[in-house]
């Protein structure tokens, strides 16, 4: 216990100089402030300089955890550090549901239920902290302090491009959930794009009163008709072949089915 | 209705007499698209020709919908109205529920005698985060939607190709707007079409 309650100043301090030098150096971060929630709560003219203020909060923290001599209070600002962020990210999913939080460097997703939990963590092993017994390194307990800084990265939405896309990337192409069993039914779809790109449907587009009424196939072509005011428009597209030049149109004195 | 198709596709394809103009006939010209009146609606005002909202009752031909100005309208839908719910589809389709768009004619009694009515159609925008089978994830401004890939139905465009029903060359965390329609009071909509940017 003693050795899990010493390992946690190193991650916590590992993580808070990480977001600092992301906050404090990171240009996109900078050119992307007016869109974190704290830019709502003070202003985008003073979100920079406020984004910067609690990077070096956080960088202080981390250099107080690192280096000795250990003693409580480190602890302790690692926790009110921790509490100051779930208030804000309460605030932020109360006021602005739609910014980002700007927790770790740029990115769109607005907060959610990963930004807490890893709050929580931070909170929970800044608890664990506050003893700061000396610290004396065995594998057990640097395999959990590894385990601890990966969920700390898994529940980081701003590190998701670097590994969840590309997973999820490669398991699509293994998996291939969207390939199209051949000798399937043309959608009409097909059809009714090559229509609008075809010169027949230019010229008559304007009399159509209507949207598709009817669509059939016979003989390798595709029907469609359409009323054109008190008449019926009715195209001919061919089913194979992209030319949009093939399909024929022809307006007819024959009443919609009224 | 077999016979009316018969007579379409005589016309279309030559030998129809009913033909009142072709395109080889010159009448349907571009300059047609100059000389139709442009429907005349007062910017800022309500065009009496439109309605939309979300079904509350189907009576015969009528539909009452409640649109998002919570005023009722009430819309008749007859033979030659066509109607679109991800596809061309029957009025036995339109279900109370269904969100719509609807174009027509105001009648003097109030009444929309609708020409086309789009149910439940969405246009919307995102990236993509997911691709399990059949369903892709879209974020969609922070929000998931589940858009369901129907087979002989969906098709995807990328670019300036060709419609295809092959979607595959979708990629996880590329951006799309799809055009589909919504499956009411869920976050999940079924694919009509996907537009990709390359």
């Amino acid at each position: 216990m003693q050795g899990i309650v010493a390992l946690q100043p190193y991650v916590i301090a590992a993580f808070l100089a990480w977001a600092a030098v992301l906050k404090l150096f990171s240009r996109r971060m900078r050119s992307q402030a007016g869109q974190t929630a704290l830019a709502r709560l003070v202003g985008p003219a003073r979100a920079i300089p406020l984004l910067r203020l609690v990077g070096l909060a956080e960088l202080a923290v981390a250099a107080a955890l690192l280096l000795p001599p250990s003693s409580p209070w480190e602890g302790t600002a690692a926790e009110a550090l921790s509490l100051g962020f779930l208030a804000y990210l309460g605030y932020t999913a109360v006021a602005a549901p739609a910014s980002s939080c700007g927790c770790l460097g740029a990115h769109a997703q607005p907060v959610n239920v990963r930004g807490f939990a890893r709050a929580g963590l931070l909170l929970t092993m800044s608890l664990a902290a506050i003893p700061a017994p000396p610290f004396r390194p065995d594998p057990p307990h640097l395999l959990l302090g590894l385990a601890e800084a990966v969920a700390l990265l898994v529940l980081s939405p701003e590190l998701d491009r670097h590994w969840l896309t590309p997973l999820r990337q490669l398991l699509v192409r293994l998996r291939k959930p969207l390939a199209v069993p051949d000798g399937r039914e043309i959608p009409p779809e097909v059809s009714l794009r090559l229509l609008y790109r075809s010169p027949a449907y230019c010229t008559a587009s304007a009399r159509l009163t209507s949207d598709v009424q009817d669509v059939w196939e016979e003989d390798g072509l595709r029907f469609v008709s359409y009323a054109a005011g008190a008449r019926t428009a009715v195209f001919a597209i061919p089913l194979s072949g992209g030319d949009p030049s093939a399909v024929r149109v022809a307006l007819v004195e024959e009443p919609a089915p009224a | 209705m077999t016979s009316r198709r018969q007579l379409l596709k005589s016309a279309v394809l030559g030998g129809g007499a009913t033909v009142v103009a072709a395109t080889a006939m010159g009448s349907l010209g571009a300059e047609a698209a100059f000389g139709a009146a442009a429907p005349q609606v007062e910017p800022g005002t309500p065009d009496p020709d439109f309605a939309e909202g979300r079904i509350r009752s189907i009576k015969d031909n009528t539909l009452l919908v409640l649109g998002s100005n919570l005023v009722f309208r009430s819309i008749r839908v007859v033979d030659g109205t066509s109607l679109w719910k991800l596809g061309p589809v029957g009025f036995d389709q339109a279900k109370p529920g269904d969100g719509l768009y609807a174009r027509g004619v105001r009648m003097p009694d109030g009444v929309l005698a609708a020409e086309s009515v789009w149910l439940n159609i969405i246009n919307i925008k995102g990236h993509i985060t997911n691709i399990t089978s059949e369903k892709i994830h879209l974020d969609h401004h922070g929000k998931e939607i589940l858009c369901h890939v129907v087979p002989g139905r969906s098709v995807a465009i990328h670019s300036d190709a060709p419609a295809s029903a092959d979607l595959s060359l979708l990629r996880v965390g590329q951006h799309v707007q799809i055009l589909g329609a919504w499956r009411p009071d869920t976050n999940e909509a079924d694919i009509a079409t996907v537009f990709s940017p390359h």
